[in-house]
């Protein structure tokens, strides 16, 4: 589904991926882990295609098609849903206004017909529920005065309500309580854990792994994955840190 | 017909090009008006229609609306003293309420001159709204008088194709009256927009803002005065410039506070979004006051679109162009979201919307 060769990429002229290769298959949970400044967030936002971030070489493809020659609503479009650590505020735009608009946009790329308020409305709810969420965040501006809990739950919501093929989440572990990193951990399995779609997690804690069990772990290190394993690696790496696996800096 | 017009070294008038209004003046309409019919809003009340500034008598049930002469008093003012004695009146006696009064006003080139004139008496409520279609030089001036605890709300949108629109009301509010007046300039000739709001009576309350939105070479322009000359008074002056490619949109907002006029609550909310480094939009939030106690807020931004916004909403599937929409009309809704009815704020929210998709043209 996603095959990433040799990737390189730069932001604010600094070189920060140095070459990684790795293949994730339908029905494939893969997670990456590494120490602060390794290149986690970059890898994210390079396969998302954010404005800043340049590929200088290697390549990707996303079903076959190239990956980094599409702009990133087409990257949507096209089924790859990016989790943000920090999920934008939007001031003066409802969450569901936002989110009829973004699904619509995806099913008008794909050729399908635009869903109604009403039915939109319905399916909102029902992710909303499912993930614990309360109805009357939808209807707020899009992650205004909502906690750091509570952004992640609406990342899950609208991962929900778009239904990608791959979803990339980047550290959406990061800030939660135990039981907002179990709703979390919930909405993955959910929403994602499906033999035709595909994660990629990138955590800096393997607790996240307690609730979502990837196939496979790889270690990013300065650009690179440094080290790839089962799930027994994430409790590896928990045990001993990072200090110590090749590649990585003391 | 010589025109006697202020130029650009006056300071009131430094951000306004009035260079297109000579040759307006001295051309004629084509009388061959534009549909009016998406400009109508959805709800019951009495219709006047104005074509060239000319009332149609065929089209319109006026209501309490009366046609004739009306003394805008405005000749202090540089366009506004051209709109003449001509025009149309709304007089409310005590306690009377009138349904929303819509007026639609098209013009088909040259230039038009209308004045009006509104006066509510004690406890009359009124509602009216404006649209300016068509082309050529469209000028108004009203004179607005709100006896004790009357209450007006005006929502103006000029959505006009070509040419030049310009508007300037001077109000009076009594005590414990109420005016609220928007503008909503979305089309695409030029505007200039004045008003000079005087608070005369004590806990009185006045608004007035809106939205500016400008592309392509268009100069908007809008110069608020409120002028606290009682105590307990509140006023509210929230303005939203919207410039893209070599727009200028200019809002300049002034609040007086007489030495007796203790206890004001004034608030300015100025905000200019530019769509493009080529735009330029200039705000100008002014205060004088002579009380010592008061409470006056002003603020003055003038920014970009988020980025880090932008992307957010492209990570979900949201086209460049829909998200910039997207995010401008959050950007906007502040001033229009003000309007009291329901069919009237929908309407030009609408009508903003089409602005931000570029189907007004």
């Amino acid at each position: 589904m996603l095959n990433i060769q040799n990737l390189h990429a730069e932001t604010a002229g600094k070189a920060i991926l140095k070459g990684i290769t790795l293949a994730i298959n339908p029905g494939e949970i893969h997670a990456i882990m590494g120490p602060n400044g390794a290149g986690k967030s970059t890898l994210a936002y390079t396969l998302g295609g954010r404005p800043g971030y340049a590929v200088t070489e290697g390549l990707a493809t996303f079903d076959g098609a190239d990956l980094l020659a599409m702009e990133p609503h087409e990257r949507a479009a096209a089924g790859l849903f990016l989790g943000f650590q920090y999920p934008v505020e939007i001031p003066g735009v409802s969450n569901l206004q936002f989110l009829r608009e973004a699904l619509n946009a995806q099913r008008k790329q794909r050729g399908e017909e635009p869903l109604s308020g009403a039915e939109f409305i319905k399916i909102a709810r029902a992710e909303a529920t499912s993930l614990g969420l309360d109805h009357e965040m939808l209807k707020r501006p899009v992650n205004v005065g909502f906690s750091g809990g509570e952004k992640k739950r609406n990342e899950m919501v609208q991962m929900g309500i778009i239904a990608p093929k791959l979803a990339i989440l980047d550290e959406t572990d990061s800030g939660l309580d135990i039981d907002a990193l179990k709703a979390v951990g919930h909405g993955i399995n959910t929403i994602m854990r499906k033999p035709d779609k595909a994660v990629l997690l990138i955590t800096h804690y393997q607790r996240l792994l307690d609730y979502v069990k990837p196939d496979f772990v790889h270690v990013l290190a300065d650009g690179r994955i440094v080290r790839s394993g089962g799930p027994e690696l994430a409790h590896e790496l928990e045990r001993e840190g990072y200090v110590g696996i090749d590649g990585v800096a003391a | 017909m010589t025109l006697a017009l202020p130029s650009a070294r006056d300071e009131a008038w430094r951000w306004s090009d009035l260079g297109a209004l000579p040759a307006l003046a001295d051309a004629q309409p084509s009388g061959q008006p534009r549909a009016i019919d998406d400009l109508w809003i959805d709800t019951p009340g009495p219709r006047l229609l104005f074509v060239d500034g000319a009332y149609d008598t065929t089209r319109s049930n006026p209501g309490p609306v009366r046609i004739g002469s009306a003394n805008p008093d405005a000749s202090k003012h540089a366009l506004g003293r051209l709109a003449g004695t001509t025009g149309w009146s709304l007089t409310l006696g005590r306690d009377a309420a009138s349904e929303t009064i819509q007026i639609v006003h098209v013009a088909t080139g040259g230039a038009n001159h209308l004045a009006a004139e509104i006066v509510l008496d004690e406890d009359a409520t009124a509602s009216i709204v404006e649209s300016f279609a068509g082309e050529g030089w469209t000028n108004r001036a009203a004179s607005i008088r709100l006896a004790r605890s009357a209450r007006l709300m005006v929502a103006r949108r000029f959505v006009q194709d070509a040419g030049f629109q310009s508007h300037a009301d001077t109000a009076e509010i009594g005590q414990g009256a109420s005016l609220a007046t928007t503008s909503l300039v979305a089309g695409a000739a030029d505007s200039r927009l004045d008003g000079h709001l005087s608070i005369s009576g004590i806990e009185a309350y006045a608004e007035a803002g809106g939205a500016l939105l400008g592309r392509a070479r268009q100069r908007h322009d809008a110069q608020f005065v409120v002028r606290h000359a009682a105590a307990n008074g509140q006023s509210r002056q929230i303005w939203r410039a919207v410039a893209d490619e070599q727009a200028i949109a200019s809002a300049a907002a002034r609040v007086e506070v007489a030495r007796h006029a203790q206890k004001t609550d004034g608030e300015q909310s100025l905000r200019g979004l530019l769509l493009t480094r080529t735009a330029a939009i200039n705000l100008k939030p002014e205060l004088e006051i002579f009380a010592d106690d008061v409470k006056c807020g002003h603020g003055a931004t003038v920014g970009e679109l988020d980025r880090q916004a932008l992307f957010y909403l492209a990570s979900r599937g949201i086209a460049p162009l829909p998200a910039r929409a997207m995010l401008t009309r959050a950007f906007v809704a502040d001033a229009v979201a003000r309007i009291g009815s329901e069919a009237v704020r929908e309407a030009f929210a609408d009508t903003a919307d089409d602005w931000l998709r570029g189907t007004i043209a």
